[in-house]
């Protein structure tokens, strides 16, 4: 079923990328965001999952089943799959906001609560607080850990920079842009250096030219650091493969295949589908989706 | 690859709070002009209303008993005033109205607030509460009076059985307004219950919470005046009740002017307090 998969870490290149270098990250301490198990090796592990859901009238509604899915540490995977065939019920279970009703799922080597503070999160709609301006915003889930405000506004300036929006640090959610407040998502969800990042159709509200800015910097951000398992849900398939290492289409509640992508990073979003192994696998897999 | 500056709409070409009009000063001239011709508006519609009541006093339109003309109200005023009559019963009054606005806002808040998260509970009592906020309340006046005593008590107890079901509501209503995506955030990023409580809820339900406070303010003078009506040893409903009973209707009016300034004056100073603490809306909302 897989395409022959070469190690996703073998894959990049070197490259710059400007504004970011991690030894300048500020990052919460080890103290603050817990121990990882280092022997595992695995991100997250589903093991013969399956889920129903119990809708009122007492019906048992089965939405996913027999999900068997190993990503490994470091690996940026995409699932794909028609609105609506449990896409985003995937990925709560790795957050630990939907239980399973068969199987077991592992993030971290750890059960998906106690894995929380490792996880990022974003969501199709950004979900900034409009009582927040953009730089709280970013630190909310600083404050959350209780950090203090010095760390916090530390990593708070080093990612609203990150994410170029330094200018608009004192800005209410209501004046920014979509992109914007996109990026100031992605500048909260990183701030709390996340191991794993869980991503729900982040660029499904915004426009093409500014899904594929918002695309290349998020890209560019997960390849200046090497240790972050991203788990990328999206409809669009062209995006699964632009970005991913793995594509995972989903159908039926049931996992239809599973590709890697080997074009090699950095990417060029903007000329990738010109890329011929793109289309081998976008044909692919177009056949199944639709 | 390119650079992304080369190939891709620049980050900083976004910019819609140029359009927004954050830029400071350019807003504030317009809306002081916008401001000054309301104000101005505002003074002749009171002119105007002032100029009505003149000519219909001195035209005897009404019964004689009632044709007080706005000058024989301002001397009232200015009398009343000068006696310390009008202040007494003034701060009487107000006090009155404060105590009840903020101890029965501070439970409507909680109550609310409690609602909003107790789903079975909130359907439980629906009902009840459904029935006490539409009984009459000024036919509880004389209960509390007997149980309470002619007293400040008696007033606050009123007042407070308007101003709850409002603040009740409000906090209710806001609570509910809660995005669950915000929810869900909080949740995957380890948020204790009481950092959801003061971080996300308490936020959310604010602008639906100061409404019910600005429109429970007024409900608390209404009720503090309506039990002072029925019976009361001060207060201006007290002495509204005692000018109409010996007929001094220029000091009904003066009163009734009164009261009705001193509303305007709370709403407004809780409007700016409100323009403080929600200046995370955007104007059109505020
Ligand atoms: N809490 C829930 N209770 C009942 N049914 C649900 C619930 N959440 C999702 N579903 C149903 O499960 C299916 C999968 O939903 P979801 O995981 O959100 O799909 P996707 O993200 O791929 O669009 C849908 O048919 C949806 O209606
Ligand atoms: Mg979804």
């Amino acid at each position: 079923m897989v395409m022959t998969a070469p190690q996703p870490t073998t894959q990049r290149l070197p490259h710059s990328t400007p504004q970011i270098s991690p030894q300048s990250v500020p990052q919460a301490s080890q103290s603050e965001i817990g121990q990882l198990e280092p022997e595992r090796d695995d991100a997250i592990a589903f093991e013969d999952v399956a889920v129903t859901y119990s809708t009122p009238g007492d019906d048992q509604r089965p939405v996913l089943s027999g999900i068997d899915l190993t990503i490994p540490r470091g690996q940026f995977i995409a699932l794909v799959g028609r609105s609506g065939c449990g896409k985003t019920t995937l990925l709560n279970l790795v957050a630990g906001l939907v239980e399973p009703s068969e199987g077991a799922v592992t993030v971290l080597g750890q059960e998906p609560r106690a894995a929380r503070r490792h996880l990022g999160f974003m969501l199709a709609r950004d979900a900034l607080m409009p009582w927040r301006d953009a730089r709280r915003n970013v630190e909310y889930g600083l404050e959350l850990r209780g950090i203090a405000k010095a760390e916090r506004r530390a990593i708070a300036d080093h990612w609203l920079e990150a994410v170029q929006l330094t200018h608009a640090q004192h800005l209410w959610p209501w004046q920014l842009s979509q992109g914007m407040r996109q990026r100031v998502a992605l500048a909260r969800t990183w701030a709390l250096d996340p191991n794993v990042l869980l991503m729900d159709e982040p660029y499904a509200s915004v426009d093409v030219n500014t899904r594929l800015a918002l695309q290349t910097r998020f890209l560019d951000l997960w390849q200046s650091e090497e240790h972050r398992t991203v788990m990328f849900v999206t409809h669009d398939l062209s995006e699964a493969i632009a970005l991913a290492d793995r594509v995972v289409l989903l159908g039926g509640g049931r996992i239809l295949d599973d590709v890697t992508v080997q074009i090699e990073r950095p990417r060029d979003l903007g000329a990738i589908n010109a890329n011929p192994h793109y289309q081998q696998v976008y044909e692919r897999l177009r056949g199944q989706l639709f | 690859m390119r650079t992304m500056d080369e190939t891709l709409p620049s980050f900083t070409a976004d910019q819609p709070w140029t359009r927004a009009g954050v830029s400071r000063s350019p807003r504030r001239l317009r809306w002081s002009r916008e401001t000054l011709i309301v104000r101005g508006l505002q003074v002749l519609v009171g002119l105007a209303l002032l100029g009505l009541w003149q000519l219909a006093a001195s035209n005897r339109w009404p019964d004689p008993v009632l044709a007080k003309t706005p000058l024989q109200t301002w001397h009232y005023l200015v009398h009343s005033a000068s006696s310390g009559e009008l202040w007494s019963n003034t701060r009487a009054t107000l006090t009155a109205v404060l105590i009840a606005w903020v101890l029965a806002g501070a439970a409507g808040v909680v109550a609310g607030v409690a609602l909003a998260l107790l789903p079975r509970a909130e359907r439980v009592l629906t009902p009840y509460l459904d029935a006490a906020n539409a009984m009459p309340r000024i036919a509880l006046a004389p209960l509390f009076i007997v149980a309470l005593g002619i007293n400040t008590s008696a007033k606050v107890a009123m007042a407070s059985t308007l101003v709850f079901f409002i603040i009740l509501s409000g906090a209710r209503a806001g609570v509910r307004s809660t995005d669950a995506e915000w929810l869900r955030l909080s949740a995957v990023l380890g948020a204790k219950k009481h950092q959801v409580f003061r971080k996300i809820l308490l936020p959310v339900a604010t602008p639906a919470i100061f409404a019910a406070l600005r429109l429970g303010l007024i409900y608390s003078l209404l009720g503090v005046v309506g039990s002072e009506l029925i019976s009361a040893r001060n207060g201006l409903g007290q002495l509204i009740a005692y000018d109409s009973s010996t007929f001094r209707m220029e000091g009904v009016y003066g009163i009734l002017i009164l009261l009705a300034v001193l509303a305007v004056v709370l709403n407004q100073g809780l409007g700016l307090l409100e323009r403080r603490l929600l200046r995370w809306q955007p104007p059109a909302d505020r």
